[in-house]
């Protein structure tokens, strides 16, 4: 794939420039020459509106008791019922609900926290350093990205429960730790927006390596930093997979296996059990408010982190 | 896989290359630097990916039986996974959604990207970000949400199909349910493609296609001839990665698997089939080798894209 | 509690499980609580005093209630309860944790189809030596059958599920029939009848629901299971009588008289709210959980045997239902099989279960209880639902035995007989594909199979 690289590094006024140089290159919203086409924005729209209306009707679900979810249409309110849903939600098996909320989001917060400071500490070794092996350790990272995950699953479980780590917080967070795909983008990044000058000059002013990278490549991170943070988040957030096989303990799970043990218990007949569509659904509907809030607040990080890994990719 | 590991190695700077340390003392230093900045990385890494990888390579080498134990049988667990009727159209079914899905996938996710970067749409952000939200559901929630939506008696689909006097198809139908499995994928995965795609067109430097702008060059051309070329290899990243993901298609199956019982059985993705031969069938040997022959299998697809891609490339450069 | 099929196997490791716990099987045979000495009172005694904390997992909602119960007659014994999953999701953990050697709980709900899956893997003590033979005449001939394996007691029976004919007496009225069709023959007639006047399906044949299927074969005679520890197991599904009951059904579903809904989704749910179909062939769980789940229509049902194939003949089957099981790496076997004890044989507590848990009750005392029989429904307009179905207990063929694969005889029926009733294709075909799948699978896991 030379080819690829060629062309990169090919590109006019790449090479060795800097993140200033590259913030100069990129053009301003509004500019110059960009006609409105009504066309177009009628389709982009009709896009989106795609991607939205389930979006749509889920919020509007959320209002509406197990009744009216079936007798009414779907895109128009029944009964208002959303404070009932949230009662509901908030006191059935003694509120756990916002256990596994919590949870969720300390799971997925250490999960993202340690795998994007691992990731930069490796992405930006394999950036600024060449060393003996680096070569072969790179690859070899490069590789896992494509190693299905069931893989390892099973084995993970194994090992886990002959340690002791099942039904732990433990088996959940650890193998969340290991994200190959932020070592490679924090490799571009780093490549790109950390000046091998700015550190010959931190060198020659008698810093150590770990305070070029603490005090003067951290700050540079920063945007390939959230990025790698918040797909890390989203990663661990949306996992399904691992914390089901993980854990036993109710109060341990995440939102995603808790929301689908009410759903299988609404699709298991038996005496006792319960319809618990109408707490599905609004469970369903506060358990996304958090990341898309994070993804809207932090949109200017995160694009800007991915324009410099995205187009080397 | 190191083809695969080539394409993206590619993108590695040489900036590092370039730069000669002064003495070898400072060459020490900084190589002691780089293996501590890396040491924590690979002890997960070693921990949670190698070591379980292994393992999982050592299970699939026995058979175990419920009455009877273990023993070593050597490759006859592959030998069975490759002439397993269960596992190939598993894995077939993956071929079809890999050659209609992600096309579409990757083709929507380039239009809305090109559309956007193009400036000629009111309020693309406002749209950039509503196409992007899906990627932070859930694969849990956007199931559960579609299923309802595809709900044969009382989903809007059906509701809407009725109001107009007309009769709704059955989208968990045996012959129905992958394309509407597809469509849940594309729903979550688009606005990811994009990001990536769009990001990318954002830095391409202007000057490439101001030119042709001046010279009255239409959109289109330019998106054709300049910008897509221009973004070939993030466009790369976006198949590749699609591939791995639908051959990994696991959440999206499971959990639909519940309204749509027999359309969809449980060896539907070879991922799910591993998954059920683990944990139904008690047979945890024959499923670590599903899961190693499934890479085998990612591993070879992923590798002959990238020749195609190349090949293409190279076309096109002496064209 | 019914076991609801491999439909949702959320499940987990179980597979390891497995394998780990027979390569320990194989090579400790367990000591301390395999023998067979007797309990003596004093044990008893001296163990319900001593502080203790048992775990128990159970999915049953509300269990609570009782647990209080125990821990106030025995003050000593604390009582940790966790819902780790209903059914196939909790077999799985419960195989996981015994493997693991740690976490597995001391007592667990274990519907009695997947018992000897855990007497294969010798996790479950044998009850007899604490004194569970004694409770024989406590439950009722089929549930006690089910949690017995020659002389070793492996369950406390807590609720069953004998099968009776749930009809929505409005809409078999329109199309002018009063009664619930009482053979075979008159069921197939009224399916005709009502879907051309009314336009509902007579019943839904769920496709997902090996247990529901099971249970009409129960009840035709097939008996397609035998098992009784060891290697040898009999599987013989496709037999003359099974095709019979094949070949009745197609014809029902070639002309379209029966729907093929998956049960418990949220189609059917609906379904029921809205009349699509006039009859549920349930077990005795369902008119307490259907009175939950269909309010609207409260007032409109009748409970009824099911249909017979004979006028003369009265017989009915089981579906569902579970046992609380005590697992043999507990280190109180005592005191869990106090508390298993207790919660199916205290008076006030299998009264509770009844009737804030809505459990068919498997204890004699109850079903025999002239207050339990006397009890209306007013969801099924006034009618003595308990007595009805107190009736059709002891019409179970109690002679009925399960395989020590149940979750893959599960899960292989939704890939072949369940798929025919799906596509309406010959479902004797789906039989002997269902027939084969499991004997190539039991013998592919070292058994061996007589057909």
């Amino acid at each position: 794939m030379s080819a690829v690289t060629s062309e990169k590094v090919g590109a006019p006024g790449r090479g060795a420039s800097s993140a200033t140089g590259r913030a100069s290159r990129r053009r301003s919203k509004g500019r110059a020459g960009s006609r409105k086409s009504p066309l177009l924005t009628v389709i982009l729209w009709v896009i989106a509106a795609y991607f939205l209306l389930p979006l749509i009707w889920l919020v509007i679900s959320s209002t509406k008791d197990n009744g009216d979810l079936f007798s009414t249409f779907g895109y128009w309110f029944g009964k208002f019922n959303l404070v009932a849903n949230v009662e509901s939600l908030s006191t059935y098996q003694g509120g756990i609900f916002w256990h596994w909320l919590i949870n969720t989001v300390v799971y997925s917060v250490t999960s993202a926290v340690l795998a994007a400071f691992f990731a930069t500490a490796a992405g930006y070794a394999f950036a600024k350093y060449v060393f003996p092996g680096s070569k072969a350790l790179f690859y070899s990272v490069l590789g896992a990205i494509m190693i299905p995950t069931t893989a390892l699953a099973i084995p993970t479980f194994l090992l886990f429960s002959s340690a002791g780590l099942t039904d732990t917080p433990f088996a959940v967070v650890l193998p969340s730790l290991v994200s190959p795909f932020g070592v490679f983008l924090m490799s571009v990044y780093a490549a790109d927006a950390v000046d091998t000058s700015l550190m010959e000059a931190a060198r020659i002013d008698g810093a150590g390596e770990f305070r070029i990278f603490f005090q003067v490549a951290l700050r540079l991170l920063g945007p390939g930093i959230v990025t790698v943070l918040l797909f890390a988040l989203v990663a661990t957030w949306n996992n399904y997979f691992l914390p089901l096989i993980m854990l036993n303990t109710q109060t341990l799970f995440p939102l995603t296996v808790g929301l689908s043990q009410w759903e299988a218990a609404s699709s298991s007949g038996g005496g006792g059990s319960q319809a618990l569509f109408s707490s599905v659904i609004t469970g369903s509907l506060i358990s996304i408010l958090p990341l898309v809030i994070a993804f809207l607040y932090l949109q200017r990080f995160w694009q800007s982190g991915l324009a410099t890994g995205g187009v080397k990719g | 896989m190191t083809t695969s590991a080539n394409t993206l190695a590619s993108a590695r700077p040489a900036a590092a290359e370039r730069r000669r340390p002064r003495t070898s003392s400072d060459k020490r230093r900084q190589h002691i630097a780089a293996y501590v900045l890396i040491a924590p990385f690979f002890l997960v890494f070693l921990a949670m990916l190698v070591v379980p990888l292994f393992y999982s390579g050592y299970l699939s080498l026995f058979q175990t039986k419920l009455v009877g134990g273990t023993t070593f049988v050597g490759i006859a667990n592959y030998i069975r996974a490759f002439t397993d009727s269960q596992f190939l159209s598993g894995l077939g079914r993956m071929g079809l959604f890999l050659i209609i899905q992600v096309p579409v996938m990757v083709c929507l996710a380039l239009f809305v990207a090109l559309a956007i970067d193009s400036g000629r749409a009111k309020a693309s952000t406002g749209a950039r970000l509503l196409i992007f939200i899906p990627y932070a559901v859930p694969g849990v929630v956007a199931t559960l949400l579609w299923g309802y939506i595809y709900g044969t008696d009382f989903g809007p689909i059906t509701q809407i199909f009725q109001a107009l006097g007309l009769h709704a198809p059955n989208l968990l139908s045996n012959a129905n349910v992958l394309g509407s499995l597809m469509n849940i994928v594309t729903w979550e995965f688009v606005g990811y493609n994009m990001v990536i795609m769009y990001s990318a067109l954002r830095s391409i430097p202007t000057d490439l296609y101001e030119a042709a702008e001046i010279d009255g060059a239409g959109q289109f051309r330019i998106a054709w001839s300049i910008k897509i070329p221009a973004i070939r290899p993030a466009i790369l990243l976006t198949v590749i990665f699609s591939i791995i993901g639908t051959f990994q298609l696991f959440n999206e199956p499971e959990l639909l698997q519940s309204i749509a019982p027999n359309a969809i059985s449980s060896s539907y993705t070879p991922n799910l089939y591993a998954y059920t031969l683990a944990f139904v069938n008690h047979d945890v040997n024959y499923a670590a080798t599903i899961a190693f022959a499934l890479g085998f299998v990612i591993m070879i697809i992923s590798f002959v894209v990238q020749i195609a891609q190349q090949r293409s490339q190279r076309q096109g450069a002496s064209a | 509690m019914r076991r609801k099929t491999a439909q949702r196997i959320m499940t987990v490791g179980a597979a390891a499980a497995a394998m780990s716990l027979l390569v320990a099987g194989c090579s400790s045979p367990s000591t301390s609580s395999s023998s067979t000495k007797p309990v003596s009172a004093s044990d008893i005694t001296k163990a319900m005093n001593t502080p203790t904390t048992l775990n128990f997992w159970t999915w049953l909602p509300n269990v609570s209630t009782e647990v209080a119960m125990f821990e106030k007659k025995y003050p000593k014994i604390k009582v940790n309860v966790n819902n780790v999953g209903q059914g196939a999701a909790q077999y799985t953990k419960l195989t996981n944790a015994i493997s693991a050697g740690k976490g597995a709980p001391d007592v667990a709900q274990v519907e009695y189809q997947y018992l000897p899956q855990f007497e294969l893997t010798k996790s479950l003590l044998d009850l007899s030596p604490y004194g569970a033979s004694k409770l024989k005449s406590s439950f009722s001939a089929s549930t006690w059958n089910q949690v017995t394996q020659g002389s070793a007691v492996y369950g406390i029976p807590q609720d069953s599920g004998p099968m009776g004919d749930l009809y929505r007496a409005d809409i078999l009225k329109k199309a002018g029939i009063t009664e619930a069709p009482k053979t075979w023959d008159d069921f197939a007639t009224a399916a005709a009848t009502v879907k051309a006047k009314t336009g509902s399906y007579l019943t839904d044949l769920p496709p997902n629901d090996a247990g529901a299927y099971i249970g009409l074969l129960w009840q035709a005679g097939v008996k397609p299971f035998k098992y009784s520890g060891g290697k040898d197991v009999t599987v013989n599904l496709d037999t003359a009588t099974a095709q019979k009951v094949g070949t009745y059904w197609n014809t029902l579903l070639q002309k379209n008289l029966v729907a093929v809904d998956p049960n418990f989704t949220t189609q059917w749910y609906q379904g029921l709210d809205k009349g699509k179909y006039a009859t549920w062939l349930t077990a005795a769980w369902g008119p307490v959980f259907l009175q939950g789940e269909a309010k609207d229509t409260a007032g409109l049902w009748k409970a009824a045997p099911l249909p017979q194939y004979s006028t003369t003949a009265n017989v009915s089957a089981n579906l569902g239902g579970s046992t609380d099981a005590v697992l043999k790496s507990t280190k109180n076997p005592i005191a869990a099989y106090e508390l298993a004890k207790f919660i199916n044989t205290d008076q006030q507590s299998i009264e509770t279960l009844n009737t804030k848990q809505s459990l068919y009750p498997p204890q004699t005392s109850l079903l025999n209880s002239a207050s339990f029989k006397a009890q209306s429904a007013p969801f099924y307009g006034g009618q003595k639902v308990n007595a009805l179905f107190a009736d059709i207990t002891n019409t179970v063929d109690p002679d009925f035995e399960w395989p020590p694969f149940m979750a893959y005889v599960y899960s292989s029926f939704n890939n072949t007989l369940g798929k025919a009733i799906a596509d309406k294709t010959d479902l004797n075909a789906g039989l002997a594909a269902w027939q084969k799948s499991i004997v190539s699978y039991a013998k592919g896991q070292g058994f061996t199979v007589t057909q």
